[in-house]
């Protein structure tokens, strides 16, 4: 283990056809830190984290990972996507598997770990999102708060290095929120690097180390959450603030 | 109206009233001209007999009450609610003399129309030369040129079954090339690898399903006979080896892969593709994910669609005919040939066409349906989330 931060982001361009959503990002992630990513729609938040495990591919820039460049095309990304667990906005749960099964397929066909030791780990990890009751349940039929629990156990079971959350609570309904949130927190006193891309301010107040406030594909303002929420230095930030205090109260 | 189709049948007998009169008339006439069509010699209720005139008598008495309460209704428009009808009681003795005149109706059928059909079955079968009325004759044709109908309708369900059985695995392989994309990230090798095999599908899908089936059967037959007929193979050993339902068997196989590959490609790109992507942010291959997560959803999202091909196979099977494959259109035409009885020929060929379409999807929909319904295990799984009172998005 070494002081280097565990993801460099140098200069990344990404556009999608003639829509420049990241023009020149530069971000640094220590470990064992818990980084919340804000911005309105549309800022290039998302993208920016699914370049992180490259299910988009940036254009030009540097991402380096454990001092690995991923921009470099010899890059072998199965090995690599297996220390990057992600949790997605829309669960992803995968419709054809049990919650158990879930849970140990990637270990099982990518590590080639044996079933048993597989489902003792899945076991281990549902337990501690609190679906122990529904380890045999059919993955379509949960709730919406549960499907993202699985998930966030399903990326756990990869043992990963760093955990990246993709507006991880914005399809759930509001007072499910939590459940998934709880989760999120412990994982994060656990001493897990996280990326987190939220609406939840709050919660973003509350965990995370650093607040990185995207605009129009570039990170305008970062600091500690003290910093961004309580005195934001730009007026683009402090525009967004007010806007979503707003939206909170109507 | 709510609740499931039986309930809803069992609600418009026991409470529905509005269609009472105008069903029992329509059955009542139905009845009565039943009843005055020429009886069969099987028949037991013979014209003049007194049962038959009973009967009729039943179907002429509720036309007579329709039609007084149609009277009624016209007469009393807007307070009709309030007329002698509409007592409960009056309502209760119609709906059992509609039950009577529906009995009546069902006993001058079986009469009239099963008894009268065995009677032409029974004549036609044991008819000495082909009877002049279409029904007796398609009954004299098809009784006694069975073992040819037979064959050929085993043949057409050899075809349709083995073909779409084949065809399915071959989509799967050309589905497969289909749907590969050179990535960025490949190496050369594989991005020309990936172009070739995609280009190739797409080739192959745009001339098999661009051209008749009738002239690929032709096609595939002639140019492989003439590919044996190079390597000095005689006329009788060709024939053994490229027999005529090997040829046609492989065209439906190779036919079918085309559009199978089609329908399965449209099951891939129905399955989300944040299946794909959860997969892959595991650090599963491409591979992996495609064989554990998509292709399974895949699969499922396709089976209508496969079943529906197998029934275009049995259908389609016919053109096969011009090679002289012995299926059920080739028999039915030699049939034909024989009897010089063009339209009641192929009215059989029809019939029984129509006959294992119907067959095949009522399988095919208790196959499929229980392939996709969830087991019970996992639906009081589900449930359970429900009784814990927790709200389910999707």
């Amino acid at each position: 283990m070494t002081n280097d931060p565990i993801i460099k982001i140098e200069q990344l361009e990404k556009s999608f056809g003639d829509l420049h959503v990241l023009k020149g990002i530069n971000l640094e992630i220590d470990r064992g830190e818990v980084v919340c990513i804000i911005g309105a729609s549309g800022s290039g938040k998302s993208t920016l984290l699914r370049c992180i495990n490259l299910l988009e591919e940036a254009d030009s820039g540097h991402i380096w990972f454990d001092g690995q460049d991923l921009m470099d095309l010899k890059v072998d990304l199965n090995a690599l996507r297996q220390k990057i667990g992600m949790v997605f906005q829309g669960f992803n749960l995968f419709n054809n598997k049990s919650v158990l099964d879930n849970c140990t397929l990637a270990p099982m066909t990518v590590r080639h770990i044996p079933r048993a030791q597989a489902e003792e780990t899945a076991i281990r990890h549902l337990k501690a999102v609190g679906l122990e009751d529904f380890i045999h349940a059919d993955s379509r039929r949960l709730s919406g708060g549960q499907k993202q629990r699985v998930a966030i156990a399903r990326a756990l079971c990869m043992e990963p290095e760093i955990m990246l959350f993709d507006e991880p609570t914005s399809a759930l309904d509001p007072e499910i929120v939590g459940e998934v949130l709880d989760v999120m927190k412990r994982l994060a006193q656990e001493g897990m690097t996280m990326v987190v891309v939220t609406h939840e301010m709050a919660f973003a107040k509350e965990v995370s180390d650093r607040v990185v406030f995207m605009d129009r594909g570039v990170i305008l303002e970062q600091g500690s959450p003290r910093e961004v929420f309580g005195n934001p230095k730009e007026s683009r930030t402090r525009e967004f603030l007010s806007r979503y205090l707003e939206d909170k109260m109507a | 109206m709510r609740g499931t189709p039986t309930s809803r049948g069992q609600s418009f007998i026991a409470r529905d009233h509005r269609y009472v009169y105008l069903g029992g008339s329509v059955i009542a006439l139905v009845g009565l001209s039943l009843w005055y069509s020429a009886p069969s010699p099987y028949s037991f209720l013979p014209a003049g007999s007194v049962p038959g005139t009973a009967l009729a008598a039943v179907c002429y008495f509720f036309l007579v009450v329709s039609t007084l309460a149609l009277l009624v209704k016209w007469t009393h428009w807007s307070s009709y609610g309030e007329t002698i009808l509409k007592r409960p009681a009056l309502v209760r003795l119609s709906r059992y003399l509609s039950y009577l005149d529906a009995a009546a109706a069902a006993l001058l059928a079986l009469d009239r129309f099963v008894l009268k059909l065995a009677y032409v079955v029974h004549a036609a079968v044991h008819a000495e030369s082909n009877p002049t009325g279409t029904l007796s004759s398609m009954v004299y044709m098809a009784y006694n040129q069975r073992s040819l109908f037979v064959t050929g309708v085993w043949t057409t369900v050899q075809l349709a079954l083995a073909g779409t059985a084949i065809a399915f695995v071959l989509a799967l392989l050309m589905v497969f090339l289909r749907i590969q994309e050179p990535d960025k990230r490949n190496n050369d090798f594989v991005k020309l690898i990936k172009i070739v095999a995609n280009k190739f599908a797409r080739f192959y899908i745009f001339v098999i399903r661009g051209t008749p089936m009738m002239v690929q059967s032709l096609i595939f037959y002639y140019a492989i006979f003439n590919l044996f007929k190079r390597t000095g193979m005689s006329v009788t050993e060709i024939n053994r080896v490229w027999s005529l339902f090997i040829s046609g068997l492989v065209t439906v196989s190779l036919n079918s892969t085309a559009y199978l590959a089609e329908v399965l490609r449209g099951g891939i790109l129905a399955v989300d593709a944040g299946q794909m992507e959860a997969a892959r942010s595991l650090g599963m291959t491409h591979w992996q994910a495609m064989r554990r997560v998509v292709f399974p959803q895949a699969i499922k999202n396709s089976l209508p669609a496969i079943g529906n091909e197998f029934i275009i196979n049995i259908k389609d099977s016919s053109v096969l005919c011009v090679l002289g494959v012995s299926d059920l259109m080739f028999m039915t035409r030699s049939v034909a040939g024989i009897y010089y009885k063009g339209t009641e020929c192929y009215l059989i060929a029809a019939t029984v066409y129509l006959f294992l379409t119907y067959l095949s999807s009522l399988l095919l929909k208790a196959i499929t349906g229980r392939m996709t319904a969830p087991d019970n295990t996992k639906r009081r799984q589900g449930n359970q989330t429900v009784d814990l009172g927790l709200p389910s998005s999707n």
